[in-house]
């Protein structure tokens, strides 16, 4: 518990953890809070010369190229980033934590081809790998989920991996073989359980990444399909105004950022916290 | 019950394949000998002598090269996975570091139950009262159960692992160096609670140690080891009253004595033990044997009963051969 304690200390997690809550709110309450509906064109949301308006009453973030309350489509965008992030992250963190724990525990020849598969797509370029599938499949928020956590899970086996293989070797798991206890028993009892922190950290800085590359492939024109808001196609539909309206680009920019660098640092945080080495501090 | 036998070890040997054409490591190399019931079997050498992975090989932590294991007449190297984990209830193993031993995220409750719950004796109240007896039988006051291990000191942590050890009602324990980690004051409180157990229990132990003077305390029986193989076997007075193998003599001379009386001419080994994957031709211990003869160096002695002590085995041409 006091390594929880410890954790609010540090101004940044506090700091994390508001934008956190910030943006999971506005996710969860979009319908409530959003001013306007994210995808209705308004008259008065463009000029007469068909560009979008700048920051207004009506407007508090101003509108997009096609009249659209930003500021709305920013909280609607939440939703989706959240989701991809979450799920994609979920699914990366399950299939890289049995892989490696799988490889880890069994070695010999199963681990290897496990190992030897996850260096395999660590080789490939993840955006690389992300564009190929993505246009493999055609794109829905599930599929863009997917094709993340399909390039996202190897790092997560990489270190689940070599991880197992220290706690596999400390005596405790020899003295429970020595009392009879099954494979299966001492991978839930006596592995798992040290696993955990290390699942924790990886699966929190994971979320900034599937994030990011959820902008990223939307941005490409690969990710999310309009009208559906992400925060990364806000900025793919609204580069061509970057010059006259900056904060169409500026704007889900900032979020991208704020909520990547937030999982960040509480990622680092939560490392920092649990990293065994520090563990002699713990009464 | 002292004359029923309970294990019986014959020819086993252990070799690990050497790593990159390296030679092969013998480890143990063709051990025999029989415990009965409630006795109690020292395994003495150095470190590298091959003593941990006896232990381990007897248990079948690690399955031996060749050689047949009968425990309870049962014959390990022919049981399943599966048999050979409920025939884990039976034999014990405590180790050598009560600081690693131990799950450091289980509640000492929940370490001694384990081998309840992995065996699936009683129902979870009858493990629970069972738990608090053994708690109480080695010395540990009933508070412990809520806490984890690392409140606990070194001796109490052995304490802990030798309730998880005995909680099952085994018939043979093996402790392997089970005090070298405490401190001397606590060492004689851990060898007596043994003692004590098994005096209550009927347990059959072996006890590896480096240390001669710990083995004499709890051994009916004394094996030596050195580089795998077995230099001298017989019962703790045969051993200590009549060491004829140089190798046990030289750690004999090794126990400090108290009483300048005592004290005799100290037979100092020189040099290391050497590698297990580079043992020496002939009698592995001539080169540090200040009585080696030629054939010592080429012929490997055997182990052989003394003509006047025939429960009394040496392996060595000079002592106990035709070189006399």
């Amino acid at each position: 518990m006091s390594n929880f304690k410890r954790l609010l200390k540090r101004k940044v997690v506090i700091f994390s953890l508001i934008v956190i809550a910030i943006i999971v709110l506005s996710a969860i309450f979009a319908p409530l809070i959003a001013p306007n509906d994210p995808n209705t064109q308004f008259k008065e949301g463009l000029t007469l010369q068909g560009s979008p308006v700048p920051p207004n009453a009506q407007f508090l973030l101003g509108s997009d190229l096609l009249g659209r309350d930003l500021l709305s489509r920013l909280i609607y965008g939440a939703r989706t980033s959240l989701l991809v992030g979450l799920l994609a992250n979920g699914v990366a963190v399950l299939i890289g934590t049995t892989l490696g724990v799988l490889a880890g525990f069994l070695r010999g020849r199963i681990g290897s081809i496990i190992m030897r598969f996850t260096d395999l797509m660590m080789a490939f370029p993840a955006l690389l790998l992300a564009i190929t599938l993505a246009a493999i499949f055609s794109p829905s928020l599930f599929i863009v989920a997917l094709v993340i956590a399909m390039v996202n899970w190897v790092q997560i086996a990489r270190v689940v991996y070599s991880q197992t293989i220290s706690i596999s070797e400390r005596e405790f798991i020899e003295a429970s073989k020595s009392l009879g206890a099954t494979n299966g028993r001492i991978l839930r009892r006596h592995i798992l359980p040290h696993l955990a922190p290390f699942i924790l950290v990886w699966a929190t800085l994971g979320i900034s990444t599937t994030v990011l590359l959820e902008a990223t492939l939307s941005f490409l024109g690969i990710g999310v399909r309009p009208p559906t808001p992400s925060w990364g196609n806000i900025i793919f539909e609204n580069q061509t105004y970057f010059q006259t309206a900056p904060w169409l680009v500026f704007l889900p920019g900032l979020a991208i950022i704020l909520l990547a660098l937030s999982f960040n640092f509480l990622g680092d945080a939560l490392r920092d916290e649990l990293d065994p080495t520090q563990r002699g501090r713990r009464a | 019950m002292k004359n029923e036998q309970l294990l019986s070890i014959s020819d086993v040997t252990k070799t690990f394949a050497g790593k990159n054409s390296k030679s092969p490591v013998h480890a143990v190399d063709g051990v025999s000998f029989t415990l009965n019931k409630g006795e109690t079997l020292g395994i003495v050498g150095e470190s590298g002598s091959g003593k941990s992975t006896l232990g381990r090989v007897i248990l079948n932590l690690l399955p031996p090269t060749s050689g047949s294991i009968h425990f309870d007449s049962l014959d390990l190297s022919a049981l399943s996975a599966s048999e050979l984990r409920s025939a884990r209830r039976e034999m014990q193993m405590i180790f050598q570091d009560p600081f690693s031993s131990l799950d450091p995220r289980m509640k000492v409750g929940e370490l001694i139950q384990e081998p309840l719950d992995i065996h699936k004796i009683g129902t979870q109240a009858e493990r629970t009262a069972l738990v608090l007896k053994i708690v109480e039988s080695v010395g540990l006051s009933p508070d412990a159960i809520d806490r984890y291990p690392h409140e606990f000191s070194g001796g109490q942590r052995q304490r802990i692992a030798i309730a998880r050890a005995i909680i099952t009602k085994p018939k043979l324990i093996v402790a392997d160096e089970p005090v070298s980690a405490l401190d001397v004051s606590i060492q004689s409180q851990i060898l007596n609670l043994l003692l004590q157990l098994q005096r209550e229990l009927g347990l059959a132990y072996i006890f590896i140690s480096h240390d001669l003077s710990v083995v004499e305390h709890v051994a009916d029986k004394i094996m030596v080891l050195y580089l795998g193989k077995v230099v001298e076997f017989g019962s703790i007075d045969e051993i200590f009253n009549n060491p004829t193998h140089p190798y046990t003599r030289a750690l004999i001379s090794a126990i400090p004595q108290i009483k300048p009386e005592d004290r005799t001419q100290r037979m100092v080994l020189t040099g290391d033990i050497p590698s297990p994957a580079d043992r020496p031709s002939g009698c592995h211990f001539h080169p540090r044997c200040a009585f080696a003869v030629d054939k010592c160096r080429v012929v490997s002695p055997e182990l052989l009963p003394l003509t006047n002590q025939p429960s009394h085995s040496v392996s060595c041409h000079v002592f106990n051969g035709d070189s006399q």
